[in-house]
Order: C-alpha cells, then sequence, then structure tokens
C-alpha cells in the first residue's frame, strides 16, 4: 500500500458537492500537487486530510493506518497556510518551538531542533524576531520551518505561495523544492497555478469541479492531457471543433468546419475514437511553425505580435479562428502584423480529445 | 491670488473642526472646569452657603472622613469586582458567538446587545422586581422550598453587582469581539496541526491575541462601573452609597455643592490613575500583541 491514500474521498456541503470520490495513492518522499481552477475542490481535499474537514465519504490512511476520524492534532501532519497563520505574539523561535514544546521535547533537544530547522529554511538570524518584522517571504520561510520542525509524516501546504510577489514566488518554488528534496517529506502542494505545480512536483493531480481529471508527472500531463479541461488548464493550446472522419492503425482524421486535417493516433485513448464522434483538433502553440504560404497546413494573418524577450507570441487570423503562436527569439526581428503567414506543425504534435456535442 | 490655496488649506482643518470643537468645550471642558474650581470653595449654611474663599477644606474633609472612605472602598470592590465577573463571563461569551454558525450568531447577538437598547433606570428597575424579597426569584425559591426566608438581594452590594454585570457585559462582549474579527481563522486550525489540544489553542494562542479586547474592554466596564449612578441608587439604596450617589446626595441633599464637586473631581483622579496604571502595565505584558 502507498504511504498516503486517498479512498473515495467525498464532501457535500449542503447541495453542493465540493469533492466528488477522490481516490488517490502518494509514495512516501513524494511531491504532489493538487492543481485546478478556484473552487474545484483542492483546497477542501486537502482540508479532509489534515483533519480539519470531516469527509461525507471515503478514507485516508497514512503508512497503512486509517486516519479519517482522527482528531487534527493526533495527526502528525505539518502544514503550511496561505496565510501563513503565524502566532502574531510570539517570536520566529517561539513560533517554531511550539510544536515541539506539545510534543514535550525538552528544552536543549527543542532549541536545537528549532536552530536547525530555522538554518534550513535560511532565518538563523532572525530568531528573536517577531513575525511583524518579517517580510512576506520571510514569514513564509518561518511557516514552513514550523511545520517542518515537528518532522511530519505528510507535508500539507495550501496556496503557499500565492501571497508572494512574482520574483520572490520563483526563488522560493526552486528553494522550497530543495529543502523537500533534503528533508524527503512526502508533501501535497495545492495550487491554482499550473506553472508552480509543473515546476515543483513529481506529479500532478489536477481537479475539476470536485473531480480527480488525471494524475501524471508534469511532462505527461502536458504533452498527453486525458481531456480538453487538463489541454486548457495546464499551458494554453489551440483547439479546433471537428469530428472523427476516420480512424486508420496510422493517423486519425479529423473534419473540421472548413477541412479535413491529420492527427496522430492519441497514445492513450480515454475512449475508442469513433466514426462522426465530437473532437478537439488541439495544438501547442510552440508546436506550430510559421513558414511560408505554400508549404502550410493553414494560413492566416498576424493580427497582433507580442515581444516577451524569450520569445514572441503571434495571434493569428485563420479560417479557423484566432490561432496562438509561440515562437523562440533567434535574434531576428519576426514576420510584421498584417502580414500573411503559413502555419504547419506534425501530425505527431496534434492532440484528439474528445468534445461535449455542444462545446 | 497668486497663492489661492495657501491661505484656505492650512486654517481649514481648524474650521471644520471648530464646531464639534466648540461643543465639546462648551459641554466637557468648562463644566469640568467649573466643577474644579467649584471643588475649592468654602461652604457655611450659617453664612448662605457657598462662599468666595477658596480652601482644600472639602478635599480634606473627603480623605480624612471614615465615612467617606468606606464609600470610595465599597466602589473600587464593587467596580473589581463587576470587571472581574464581566472578564470571566464576556470572553467565553464573544469566542462562543464568533465560533457560532450564521443565523444563531446574529441573532444572539442582538440578545447580547438588547440591553443596551433599554434605559439603564429601566433595566435597574427590572431587576429589583426579580430581586427583591417579594421578588420573583424569591418566590420561586420559597415556591419550591429551597429556601424557608427570602435571600437578601436588594439593598445588597451582591446585588448591585449582579445588576451592574448584566447592564455592562455587552460591552465587554464587543470589545472582545472586535479583536476576534482581527484574528487569522487559520491560526486555530495551524496550533491544532502542530499537536496542540484545543484548550491549549485558547489558552496560548487565542487567548493572548484577544488581550487588546479584554483590556479595553475590562477598562469601560471599569470606569463605567465606577462612576455608576443609576444602578447604585435603585439597588443600594440610602445606606450603600458608591461615589456617584455620594456625591449627588451631597449636591441635592445638603446642598453642599463644593464637597460634592469635590468628591466627583477625587473619582476622577482615581479612575485616571488606576485606567493609566492598569493599562500601562497590560500594554508592557502583551507589548507584541499591540504592535
Amino acid at each position: 500500500m502507498s504511504f498516503l491514500r486517498l479512498e473515495g474521498l467525498c464532501k457535500q456541503f449542503g447541495d453542493f458537492l465540493a469533492v466528488d470520490d477522490v481516490s488517490l495513492d502518494i509514495e512516501k518522499g513524494e511531491f504532489v500537487s493538487l492543481l485546478g481552477p478556484s473552487g474545484c475542490g483542492k483546497t477542501t481535499t486537502l482540508h479532509m486530510i489534515a483533519g480539519f474537514i470531516e469527509p461525507t465519504a471515503g478514507r485516508v490512511f497514512i503508512n497503512g493506518k486509517e486516519i479519517t476520524r482522527e482528531r487534527p492534532n493526533k495527526r502528525q501532519l505539518g502544514i503550511v497556510f496561505q496565510s501563513y497563520a503565524l502566532f502574531p505574539h510570539m517570536s520566529v523561535f517561539e513560533n517554531v518551538s511550539f510544536g515541539l514544546e506539545m510534543r514535550k521535547v525538552r528544552g536543549g533537544e527543542r532549541k536545537k531542533r528549532v536552530e536547525e530547522t530555522l538554518g534550513l529554511v535560511h532565518l538563523g538570524d532572525f530568531a528573536g524576531r517577531y513575525p511583524s518584522e518579517l517580510s512576506g517571504g520571510q514569514q513564509q520561510r518561518v511557516a514552513l520551518a514550523r511545520a517542518l520542525v515537528i518532522q511530519p509524516e505528510v507535508l500539507l501546504l495550501d496556496e503557499p505561495l500565492s501571497a508572494l510577489d512574482a520574483k520572490i514566488r520563483e526563488d522560493m518554488q526552486i528553494e522550497l523544492r530543495a529543502i523537500q528534496r533534503t528533508v524527503g517529506t512526502t508533501t501535497i502542494l495545492v495550487t491554482h497555478d499550473q506553472a508552480e505545480a509543473m515546476a515543483m512536483s513529481d506529479r500532478v493531480a489536477v481537479m475539476n469541479t470536485g473531480r480527480l481529471v488525471q494524475v501524471d508527472p508534469p511532462f505527461t500531463a502536458y504533452e498527453h492531457p486525458g481531456d480538453s479541461f487538463v489541454s486548457r488548464f495546464l499551458g494554453k493550446s489551440n483547439m479546433f471543433s471537428g469530428s472523427v472522419e476516420s480512424v486508420s492503425r496510422a493517423e486519425v482524421l479529423v473534419r473540421t468546419s472548413t477541412r479535413i486535417m491529420e492527427a496522430a493516433v492519441p497514445r492513450t485513448a480515454t475512449a475508442p475514437l469513433a466514426s462522426g464522434a465530437p473532437v478537439f483538433y488541439s495544438v501547442r502553440p510552440e508546436k506550430i511553425h510559421l513558414v511560408g504560404e505554400g508549404e502550410a497546413r493553414l494560413t492566416g494573418n498576424v493580427e497582433a505580435r507580442i515581444f516577451l524577450g524569450n520569445h514572441w507570441v503571434f495571434q493569428i487570423a485563420t479560417e479557423l479562428g484566432t490561432v496562438i503562436v509561440v515562437s523562440q527569439n533567434t535574434g531576428e526581428v519576426a514576420v510584421a502584423e498584417g502580414a500573411r503567414i503559413g502555419l504547419d506543425w506534425e501530425a505527431r504534435e496534434v492532440r484528439v480529445l474528445s468534445r461535449e456535442e455542444n462545446e | 491670488m497668486s497663492a489661492p490655496g495657501s491661505h484656505a488649506v492650512s486654517t481649514r482643518p481648524y474650521l471644520l473642526n471648530a464646531p464639534a470643537l466648540g461643543l465639546f468645550l462648551a459641554l466637557f471642558v468648562a463644566p469640568l472646569l467649573m466643577t474644579f474650581l467649584l471643588s475649592f470653595n468654602t461652604f457655611d449654611m450659617n453664612r448662605g452657603g457657598i462662599l468666595d474663599e477658596y480652601s482644600w477644606v472639602n478635599y480634606l474633609e473627603v480623605l480624612g472622613d471614615s465615612y467617606f472612605h468606606e464609600i470610595f472602598l465599597r466602589t473600587l470592590l464593587i467596580s473589581l469586582a463587576v470587571t472581574l465577573l464581566c472578564v470571566l463571563l464576556g470572553t467565553p461569551e464573544a469566542y462562543i458567538l464568533h465560533r457560532m454558525a450564521s443565523p444563531w450568531k446574529s441573532i444572539c447577538m442582538l440578545v447580547i446587545l438588547g440591553p443596551l437598547l433599554i434605559s439603564v433606570v429601566v433595566r435597574t428597575l427590572g431587576w429589583a422586581i426579580l430581586i427583591g424579597s417579594n421578588g420573583v426569584i424569591n418566590h420561586a425559591l420559597i415556591g419550591m422550598g429551597l429556601v424557608d426566608q427570602p435571600i437578601k438581594l436588594m439593598f445588597t452590594n451582591t446585588g448591585m453587582v449582579i445588576a451592574l454585570v448584566h447592564v455592562l457585559i455587552p460591552f465587554m462582549v464587543l470589545s472582545v469581539w472586535a479583536s476576534l474579527q482581527k484574528l487569522d481563522p487559520r491560526v486555530e486550525s495551524a496550533g491544532l496541526s502542530l499537536g496542540a489540544t484545543p484548550f491549549v489553542v485558547l489558552r496560548r494562542i487565542v487567548l493572548p491575541q484577544i488581550m487588546p479586547g479584554v483590556l479595553s474592554g475590562s477598562l469601560i466596564v471599569f470606569a463605567l462601573t465606577a462612576s455608576a449612578f443609576a444602578t447604585p441608587s435603585i439597588l443600594g439604596g440610602r445606606r450603600l452609597k458608591v461615589v456617584a450617589t455620594a456625591a449627588y446626595d451631597e449636591y441635592l441633599g445638603t446642598l453642599n455643592w463644593p464637597l460634592g464637586a469635590a468628591i466627583a473631581m477625587l473619582l476622577l483622579i482615581a479612575n485616571v490613575v488606576i485606567i493609566v496604571s492598569y493599562n500601562k502595565y497590560i500594554e508592557r505584558r502583551y507589548a507584541q500583541v499591540f504592535k
């Protein structure tokens, strides 16, 4: 059995099913992100693991032991909250030491462990300060130290970086990941930021409307999204509505509003593609090349061109609608706005994703 | 008109403040000053009442007379008792209210604040009906056979304290409630996740953070009890005087206005000294929370 196991977790608030049959197995030392838009049930799931919310149905196991009905103060978990929730009337040292006091760790040992953990988050010199005297990033580190010092079985991070500036957030992502690798604590991160989830986790668990949609390593989830929601939520995608024209062993032909286009057969099809089935023909913006009109699959006019330093973003009006293209900055000035341009891509870069009839 | 705004800008705040300031000066500072001056006048019934002679004689009389010592001591003890009871009852009350779910929260808040909507005299007369020898409580107790004689609550310190706690506890609840609003609800969860029991969370994490509310609440309650008039005069009667009723009696009973003024000034000074030193002490003790 895996180290942390969620088994059919459900949470109902009145008529609203916030979490719908979530099952997840997490290995010891693994870093898993619960990723989804706000209201998808990810925070509720985390709070059920922490014991702050009682599940309507389902079970939670840590290390083979069921803790579904265990009180939160009896679970050996470390939690970092979005608001940090530091104790404002205690110094940094006292904040970190609190969990050890509750575990009756004696003075000398306690001091040693607090100092070690503060060193781990690079706050060794701040032990005597109060939370109000620290920056957001430093408060975040105190919260992390406070959760780690008790050597929790599982570390739960509830949108821990969302209150920080973009620059500090990126630094903290790298640092948090490094600290997690050092201490090896099994970690669950809740976030709505797909870049954060991909940067930090071994696996991302994408949630939507209370359900777990896909659980995969970031690269797999990005390259082989299970459905159109994941495809749209993880990065950007150009999705053309169409229906399956024909399926052979080598390729799928998709009929869109104006033409028939080919795609590779999906690696893992959620449902076998049948002729006539409504699908999206989906291509990532960075997989599309700008080429001359003659050799193109699709042509269009450059509507807008945005320079972002290391890459360009183009908005191109085509017969299938607006297409987003991202290309590397190669040091040459890119095509001008208004220019007519051809678009090309490899059939194996296309994902055929199932679509609701009216989508 | 080279700099049209400069002059107007510098005086405008004062002009805008003037009506409020005028009201404050006329209705608060002036009477207070006049009372202060009045407290130094001498008084002689035989020579026509208040004389234009100034001395410390009123203060010496109050400070030297054991009759007044008793009144001041009683006022202090009642104030301390009422403040303590309001802290012990009001703080948990506010916390429970804070944790309540939506519709009940507002309903209970209204129940707690309800007494503030009724005149203090009416509320006190209500207590007189309840605790009198022929009152509801004694009738009930005797009827149930729990006591033979009516319990004496009317015209006792206990009766006064009970009624004053009822009158003043909303201030305590409101004050603690306000500081609970500033509490990050997640700190309690954080405490629990670190292995603290709910009681330890309350004592070590919640209570220190709501101390400013408890402090300001107890200051309000103490000051209002020390200067309370209606409740002590109705429930304490003529015999159990407190400072406010004693001053009232000097003014309207013996017509010795200067002595009444001296009593009022001494109450004011005592109140200010106690409140300021208590405030200083608590602020030092909980320095971090007040930041």
